[in-house]
């Protein structure tokens, strides 16, 4: 009995083993993806925060300024672009993603329609599956995503909006705070809000072309860095759940190997006592 | 030569940041230069190259698509992308060209037409900057 109980544990503690050496190897594949993809983010950050200043400025030195985009009419459609991950195993990230873009959807349930556009293969399947309307789609770009591709869903976004198509956009993305914490989170993309008459400047500025065409120019570029941002910094939050799932998961496999360890360490020395025991035994018989 | 602040942005990385003397750029009414003490301005820049000064140098640049806004503290430039001229992939931006002319023959749709036109425009921005014809 305790031979094969001991053949058992040999068999676990191998397959212990071999699990342990996965979840190491994509513990050093996320932590050196994250490096990179904090980087990106942290400029992605820079960049949004110029390009927002400089829309603001635009609508805040011109009082007579109004745009399409500014909020006023009514909402009956709304879009939410999801951001997830295109792989698994990276802990809470997928879950909480979507999990907060389930509840947001599920405020609006009545009083508007939805539209998806998933980005990442977990969104995609997720949404999918349970019959949204998915008007576009969009797998492994988060990765490497450069501003082309934010551009052209920022297209599909806008002539979705300039259509009527949709009256609101939302994005939901994971916010990176820092390499222990990622926070689900949604920011609202159009309509902007009308900047309010306090803080119109008295500036004088030449534009060129006007601010309006000026306005319709930087506006792509905006919704383009919202999405590029959004991404990056998802992207940034996914490595990092990635790497810390992966950690605690090695971490549990060694303790498990060693309790498993000291388990066949009992069992040999069970064996050899039970032997020693029915050799003396056997011994004494023949005296 | 009076200088002043100038910060160029891109997606990826802070590009420049740092005091420049002039600033030449292509607008979408022409090329304009900014000096020291420049009024307030805003525009548009389509791809283009920029030419920076600094200390009596000109340094050249590939740019694609952004934004210049002048104002008293700094002059910013927020762009799709920048590479100073040896800093371009000269292989890359060719194929690129390539692609986008392979596109435009294939006359898909207005959309991808003006993807295609915006790309080349891009990539031919990157040759030039690259071989050197704005120095």
């Amino acid at each position: 009995m305790a031979s094969a109980n001991m053949k058992d544990i040999k068999r676990r503690i191998k397959s212990v083993k071999s699990t342990m050496q996965i979840t190491k190897a994509m513990e050093l594949v996320a932590s050196s993806k994250f490096r990179k993809a904090k980087e990106k983010a942290e400029s992605a950050k820079l960049f949004f925060d110029a390009l927002y200043d400089t829309m603001w400025e635009i609508t805040a030195e011109n009082s007579t300024f109004d745009s399409l985009y500014f909020s006023g009419r009514e909402v009956k459609t709304v879009m939410f672009v999801v951001i997830a991950g295109d792989r698994g195993l990276a802990g809470g990230y997928n879950a909480n993603v979507l999990k907060l873009a389930q509840r947001k959807i599920n405020e609006l349930k009545g009083s508007c329609d939805v539209v998806i556009i998933p980005i990442g293969k977990k969104a995609v399947e997720y949404f999918t599956k349970r019959g949204y309307r998915v008007v576009a789609r969009y797998e492994n770009i988060a990765e490497n995503i450069r501003m082309n591709s934010a551009r052209e869903i920022a297209d599909k976004i806008m002539a979705a909006f300039r259509n009527g198509n949709t009256d609101r956009v939302e994005v939901i993305y994971t916010d990176y705070v820092s390499p222990l914490s990622q926070e689900a989170k949604s920011r609202s993309v159009i309509p902007l809000e009308k900047p309010s008459a306090e803080i119109k400047k008295n500036v004088q500025t030449t534009y060129e072309p006007s601010p309006e065409q000026l306005f319709d120019i930087i506006m792509p570029q905006y919704i383009a860095g919202v999405i590029y941002g959004s991404v990056s910094d998802s992207f940034a939050s996914e490595q990092a759940a990635r790497r810390t799932a992966m950690e605690n998961a090695s971490d549990n496999a060694e303790e498990m190997i060693g309790d498993l360890s000291l388990l066949y360490n009992r069992a040999r020395q069970a064996t050899i006592t039970q032997e020693i025991t029915e050799i003396v035994s056997g011994a004494s018989s023949q005296e | 030569m009076a200088s002043f602040r100038l910060q160029i942005i891109t997606p990826d990385r802070i590009f420049y940041d740092d005091e420049a003397e002039r600033l030449i750029v292509r607008t979408t009414d022409g090329e304009m230069g900014v000096l020291a003490r420049h009024e307030n301005f805003a525009g548009a820049l389509p791809s283009g190259p920029i030419k920076i000064m600094k200390d009596g140098q000109y340094r050249v640049a590939a740019l694609s698509g952004g934004v210049l806004k002048v104002s008293a503290e700094k002059t910013t430039i927020i762009a799709d992308a920048v590479e100073w001229a040896d800093e371009i992939d000269i292989e890359w931006a060719n194929r690129s060209a390539e692609e986008a002319r392979e596109k435009m023959k294939q006359k898909e749709s207005d959309k991808e037409m003006r993807y295609a036109e915006l790309k080349l425009k891009r990539a031919l921005n990157r040759i030039n900057v690259h071989s050197g014809n704005y120095k």
